[in-house]
C-alpha cells in the first residue's frame, strides 16, 4: 500500500522550530558523523526524509529524534546547511506535542506567548494559593518563618506537593504509555516478548539518573553540564517532596543541608552556562533558541536565585518576613516550572528519554532475534 | 633507374622499446638488407637531434629512402616526413615501422618480440624500394558558406561568418527563425528571456548585408567536396510555388537541432488522455501566456514534475538529454513565484547539476521547499485519478528510493520532462551532406573530444543540438567553434590536399560506376561525356575502397600500389 505524500507537515513543523529541512539532498554526511546511527536506526537522515516527503505515521512512530542528543556534528558537516541537529530537535516538540492527549503542548510550542500566558496564569494561581493557605486556612504570620505560626506550615505545603507530584506523574504516565503505543506497540512488523521488556528495564533508571548515551557524543561538556542540571534538579526534588520538614527544621540539618547547596550550585552553574552559550550560539546546539528553552532556563535560575533568597534571609539573616515573600516568589517559579513544563513542554523529556533508550533497545533485541530466527529457519544462501 | 640507398632508423624510445626488444639485432638484420646504406639506433628518434640525424644522413650519404622504425604513424609520421624534407628528400619517401604500439609494448617475450621487429623494419625496408616521391595538391576555397537550420546554433554560426564579412546562406525550414528556443520561456538557471536572447540574434541576421536568408527552405541536394561545395536550395512561397536555386559554397554548417520526444508513447503517463498532464513544451507555453492553470481554469495546488520522460531508460533512449533537470528546477522556480501557495514535487531519477551555476540553482529550488522525489531510472511512475474525496485531482505512484517507500502523490497538473531525440528526417541529412550518424542518430563528430564540431567530410561541420543533446551555452560555443574553423579555412585562401588518394586510369575505367556508389565520402564522380569515372582528390580519404572493388584493375591507391602492399608482405613474411 503506498503511503500519501503531505508536503505540508514541512510547514507545520517549521513552527515547532524546524528550518531549512529542505536543503537536504540526502548525502548522508549527518548520518556517517553520527555516532548513534547504527542499525536499525538511521539518525538523522531517515527523520529529514520523513519529514521532507510528509510521512506523518512514520515520524509518529520513530524513536530516533529522541536517540539524538544534539551535539551538533550533523549540522557541521552538512554541505547544503540543512540543519539536520536542529530537526530532531523540533520533531523531538513535534512528538512531545503527539504524545500529549489534551492538545495543550501543540498550543504552546507553536505559540509561545500561549505558553507564557499559562505560566504567568499558574504564578498567579499559586501565589493566590498560598495566600489564602498562609492566612486564610492557616491563619499564619508574614514573620514567622518556620515552626508554629509559620506563614507556609510544612505539612501543608508538603502535602500539595505530593498532590502536584502525584498529578504530574499520572499525565506523564499517560504520555508516556501513548508514545509506547505510537513507537512500538501499534507497531505489527515488531514482534517482542515479555522477557525483552524485562531484561532491559534496568536501562530505564540508568539513562534516566546517567543519561549514559549523552556521553556518547564526541563533546563531553554538554553531557556534564545537562547531567548537572538534572542531577541537581532530582536532588532538589527529593529534598522539597520526601524531606521538606527536615529542610525546613529550626536546626541547620547538613546531612540534608549539604546536598541543597551542591544542588544549588549545580542549578545556577548550569543554567548560567547555557544561558550565556545561547546568548553567545557558542556551539551548535546553542545556535537555536526556541521560547520554550529560554522560558525553561529562566524559571530554574529564577527558582534557584530565590531559594538562595529565601535561605539566606532565613538561616542567616534572620529576617523571617524576608524568607516567606521570598519562599512564596520561588514557589511561583518552581510550581509553573512543573506544571506547565513537565507535562506540556520541555522538561517532558526526563520521562521520554530514559523510555526511549529503553525501547529502542528492546526494539533492537527483537530485530535480532528475528534475524537469528530467520537464518535458523531458511536455507543458506549462496552470495550470488 | 637510380640506385636505391635505403637509411634505417630505429628509435629507442628511451626504454620504451629498448627494454623488450633487442635493437642491436635488430639494427644488424637492417643493416644487411639490399639497398641499406646506413643504419642507426638513438634513444629518442623524434627529438631535434634524432631529426637532424635523418636529415644530415640524407644530405651526406645521398639517400633517397628513408626508414624510421619507432612509433606509430599516427603519433609521428608527420614528424619523419618533415625531417625528410629538411633533407631535400620528397616526404613520401619515407615510411615507418611501428615497433612500439604493436610490438614492445605488447610483448613481453623479449626474444619473440625481438624476431617482430626485424620483420616490421624489414617489411618497411622492402615496401619504402617502390615508393614514389608524390606531391600535395591544393584547391581554391570558396569564402560563402551554408548553415542549415534558423535555431540558436545556426543563427550564431550564421552571425560570426556574416561579421567576419563572409557571404552565408542561412537555411530554415519553417517560416520563423528561434527553433527550438523560441518555444521556450525563460531559461535556466539565470532565468532570462529566451526571447531576449533570440530577439537580438534575429535584428542582426536581418540587417547583416552578408548574411542570405532563406525561409521555407531545405537543402536539395550538395556535390562537391571541401572549398567547391555546390548546394540546391528549394524554397516554398506562399502560394505553394516551388523555386530551387542553386548557391556555391566552400563549407557547410549542419544546426538542425532535435525533436522533443513524443510524451504519448509511455502509456503510464497517461499524457493526451488526463487532461492536466502535460509535456514540458505544452507547459512552456503556459508560462508564455502568463498563466498557470489546469484545463477546467483552476490554479493547481499540486504540481508535479517528471524527470527522464523518454531519457535514461532501457525501453526509449539510454543517454540523457542534459537540459531537462535544470529546466525542471526552473519550472518549480516559476510555479513557486506565480502561486508561493502551490507544492512542487521534483519526481526524478538523478539530478544532473553539471554547469556553471548549476548546482547554486539546484540549492536555491531546494530552499523554496521543491519536494525531491527519487525513482529508479528503469522503474516508472503511474499516475491515475485521485478519489473525489481527495484534495487533488491525481495520484502519483512510485517506489521512492531515497526513504526505500512505496509512496503516492498528489498532483493537479502533472509536468512531463521530455527528452530530445534526434529528427524524424536526421538520416535523409546524413546522406545529403554525407556525414554519420550515432546509434541513436545523432550525428558524429570527427573526434568526441578533438574535434567535436568537424565531421568526417571535410567542409561539414555539426553545432548544437543535431550531435547530442546540449544546453545553450553548449550549443552556442559549438556554433562559434565551428564558424572558427570555416574562418581559419577562409583565411587560408586554399586548401591542401594529401597526395595520397586514389586515381582512375582512363584507359582502363569500363564506365560500370561500381565506384561511384561504394566510395563513403562522394569522392568519384562519373563523368557523362567520356562515360568515366573520376575521383575528386579532395574527397578522396584513400580508404582503398575502389582500388578493391573495380573489376578492370583501373584505379590506383596513390601510396597504396600493389607492388608496396606486396614488398611489405614479403618483407614480413621474410
Amino acid at each position: 500500500m503506498a503511503i500519501r505524500v503531505n508536503p505540508k507537515l514541512i510547514n507545520e513543523l517549521e513552527t515547532y522550530g524546524a528550518a531549512d529541512v529542505q536543503n537536504c539532498y540526502h548525502c548522508g554526511n549527518c548520518s556517517a558523523t553520527c555516532p548513534f546511527s547504527k542499525e536499525p536506526f538511521v539518525i538523522p537522515r531517515r527523520s529529514m526524509r520523513h519529514l521532507q516527503m510528509g510521512l506523518e505515521a512514520k515520524l509518529k512512530g520513530t524513536l530516533e529524534p529522541w536517540l539524538c542528543y544534539y551535539c551538533g556534528e550533523c549540522s557541521q558537516q552538512c554541505p547544503r546547511g540543512a540543519e539536520p541537529g536542529e530537526t530532531m530537535m523540533s520533531l523531538r516538540r513535534w512528538l512531545t506535542s503527539r504524545y500529549d492527549l489534551t492538545g495543550v503542548a501543540r498550543l504552546f510550542y507553536r505559540s509561545w506567548k500561549a505558553e507564557l500566558v499559562a505560566l504567568i496564569l499558574v504564578s498567579l494561581a499559586t501565589m493566590t494559593a498560598f495566600l489564602v493557605m498562609g492566612f486564610g486556612i492557616g491563619h499564619g504570620s508574614l514573620g514567622v518563618y518556620a515552626g508554629a505560626g509559620a506563614l507556609f506550615p510544612d505539612h501543608l505545603v508538603h502535602l500539595l506537593d505530593l498532590g502536584l507530584a502525584a498529578l504530574l506523574a499520572s499525565v506523564l504516565l499517560t504520555n508516556a504509555f501513548r508514545m509506547w503505543w505510537f513507537t512500538t506497540g501499534s507497531n505489527r512488523n515488531l514482534h517482542i516478548s515479555l522477557w525483552l521488556y524485562v531484561k532491559n528495564v534496568f536501562l530505564l533508571p540508568y539513562h534516566f539518573l546517567t543519561q549514559a548515551r549523552y556521553r556518547q557524543c564526541e563533546k563531553k561538556l554538554p553531557w556534564l553540564n545537562h547531567l548537572a542540571i538534572f542531577l541537581s534538579w532530582v536532588t532538589m526534588e527529593v529534598l522539597v517532596i520526601v524531606l521538606l520538614e527536615r529542610l525546613h527544621s529550626a536546626e541547620t540539618d547538613w546531612a540534608v543541608h549539604a546536598f541543597g547547596y551542591l544542588a544549588t550550585i549545580g542549578l545556577l552553574g548550569g543554567t548560567a552556562y547555557a544561558l550565556l552559550g545561547r546568548a553567545r550560539k557558542s556551539e551548535t546546539h546553542y545556535k537555536h533558541t526556541h521560547p520554550t528553552d529560554l522560558m525553561f532556563l529562566i524559571l530554574i535560575a529564577g527558582a534557584a536565585l530565590t531559594g538562595i533568597v529565601q535561605h539566606a534571609s532565613y538561616r542567616w539573616l534572620g529576617l523571617d518576613s524576608v524568607a516567606n515573600i521570598a519562599y512564596l516568589i520561588h514557589m511561583m517559579f518552581v510550581i509553573p516550572l512543573l506544571a506547565v513544563q513537565i507535562p506540556f513542554s520541555k522538561l517532558s523529556h526526563l520521562a521520554y528519554r530514559p523510555l526511549a533508550m529503553y525501547l529502542a533497545a528492546v526494539h533492537a533485541d527483537a530485530l535480532t532475534s528475528r534475524q537469528a530466527g530467520a537464518a535458523e529457519t531458511e536455507p543458506v544462501r549462496l552470495a550470488a | 633507374m637510380e640506385e636505391i640507398k635505403i637509411g634505417v632508423f630505429i628509435c629507442n624510445c628511451g626504454t620504451n622499446i629498448a627494454h623488450h626488444v633487442d635493437l642491436d639485432a635488430v639494427l644488424e638484420a637492417a643493416a644487411a638488407m639490399p639497398g641499406v646504406a646506413v643504419a642507426r639506433s638513438y634513444r629518442y628518434m623524434c627529438s631535434n637531434p634524432g631529426q637532424e640525424m635523418i636529415a644530415r644522413d640524407i644530405r651526406e650519404q645521398q639517400l633517397n629512402r628513408v626508414v624510421v622504425a619507432a612509433c606509430s604513424p599516427r603519433m609521428h609520421e608527420k614528424t619523419f616526413r618533415g625531417a625528410c624534407r629538411n633533407g631535400g628528400l620528397n616526404p613520401y619517401l619515407c615510411e615507418m615501422a611501428n615497433i612500439r604500439e604493436q610490438c614492445s609494448w605488447v610483448h613481453s617475450d623479449r626474444l619473440a618480440a625481438t624476431e617482430k621487429a626485424k620483420a616490421l623494419t624489414s617489411a618497411a625496408i622492402r615496401r619504402v624500394w617502390h615508393h614514389e616521391p608524390l606531391e600535395s595538391l591544393t584547391a581554391e576555397m570558396c569564402p560563402a558558406t551554408l548553415v542549415i537550420g534558423g535555431g540558436i546554433a545556426g543563427l550564431t554560426a550564421a552571425l560570426e561568418l556574416a561579421d567576419a564579412a563572409h557571404q552565408v546562406y542561412l537555411v530554415e525550414r519553417t517560416a520563423a527563425l528561434g527553433g527550438n528556443l523560441a518555444r521556450v520561456d525563460l531559461t535556466a538557471p539565470h532565468l532570462d528571456s529566451a526571447r531576449d536572447l533570440l530577439t537580438e540574434r534575429f535584428t542582426r541576421v536581418g540587417e547583416n548585408p552578408w548574411i542570405t536568408l532563406m525561409l521555407n527552405s531545405e537543402l536539395q541536394s550538395l556535390a562537391g567536396y571541401v572549398g567547391n561545395f555546390a548546394a540546391v536550395v528549394r524554397t516554398k512561397s506562399d502560394d505553394d510555388t516551388v523555386q530551387e536555386r542553386k548557391i556555391d559554397v566552400g563549407n557547410v554548417v549542419v544546426a538542425t537541432g532535435y525533436k522533443e520526444f513524443n510524451a504519448d508513447r509511455i502509456t503510464h503517463y497517461g499524457h493526451g488522455k488526463l487532461p492536466n498532464v502535460v509535456t514540458s513544451f505544452e507547459f512552456e507555453q503556459m508560462l508564455r501566456k502568463g498563466r498557470i492553470e489546469t484545463r477546467d481554469g483552476r490554479l493547481p495546488q499540486y504540481v508535479a514534475i517528471i524527470h527522464c520522460v523518454g531519457s535514461r531508460n532501457k525501453e526509449f533512449h539510454g543517454y540523457c538529454s542534459r537540459v531537462c533537470c535544470m529546466t525542471a528546477l526552473k519550472y518549480a522556480h516559476e510555479l513557486k513565484s506565480a502561486n508561493p501557495a502551490c507544492y512542487v514535487s521534483d519526481i526524478y531519477v538523478d539530478m544532473h547539476a553539471f554547469g556553471k551555476g548549476h548546482e547554486d540553482f539546484y540549492k536555491h529550488t531546494s530552499e523554496v521547499k521543491t519536494l525531491f522525489l527519487m525513482f529508479d531510472k528503469n522503474e516508472r511512475p503511474v499516475i491515475r485519478m485521485a478519489d473525489p474525496s481527495d484534495d487533488c485531482e491525481m495520484l502519483i505512484e512510485v517506489n521512492e528510493t531515497l526513504s526505500r517507500e512505496r509512496i503516492e502523490i498528489p498532483a493537479d497538473l502533472v509536468i512531463l520532462m521530455v527528452g530530445m531525440e534526434a529528427r524524424a528526417d536526421s538520416g535523409e541529412v546524413a546522406r545529403l551532406v554525407n556525414i554519420s550518424q550515432d546509434k541513436d542518430g545523432w550525428f558524429m563528430e570527427s573526434h568526441p573530444k578533438l574535434d567535436p564540431v568537424a565531421t568526417t567530410t571535410d567542409g561539414i561541420y555539426i553545432a548544437g543540438t543535431c550531435a547530442a543533446p546540449k544546453d545553450i551555452p553548449d550549443t552556442v560555443a559549438q556554433a562559434r567553434a565551428a564558424a572558427a574553423r570555416i574562418l581559419g579555412k577562409i583565411a587560408k585562401g586554399k586548401i591542401e590536399i594529401d597526395g595520397v588518394f586514389a586515381e582512375v586510369r582512363d584507359d582502363r575505367c569500363s564506365g560500370c560506376r561500381m565506384c561511384n556508389e561504394l566510395c563513403p565520402y562522394s569522392a568519384i564522380e562519373f563523368h557523362l561525356d567520356t562515360k568515366r569515372s573520376q575521383v575528386i582528390p579532395a574527397a578522396c580519404k584513400a580508404c582503398g575502397a575502389c582500388v578493391a572493388a573495380c573489376p578492370s584493375g583501373a584505379i590506383k591507391g596513390r601510396h597504396f600500389t600493389m607492388e608496396q602492399l606486396h614488398a611489405q608482405i614479403d618483407g614480413v613474411l621474410a
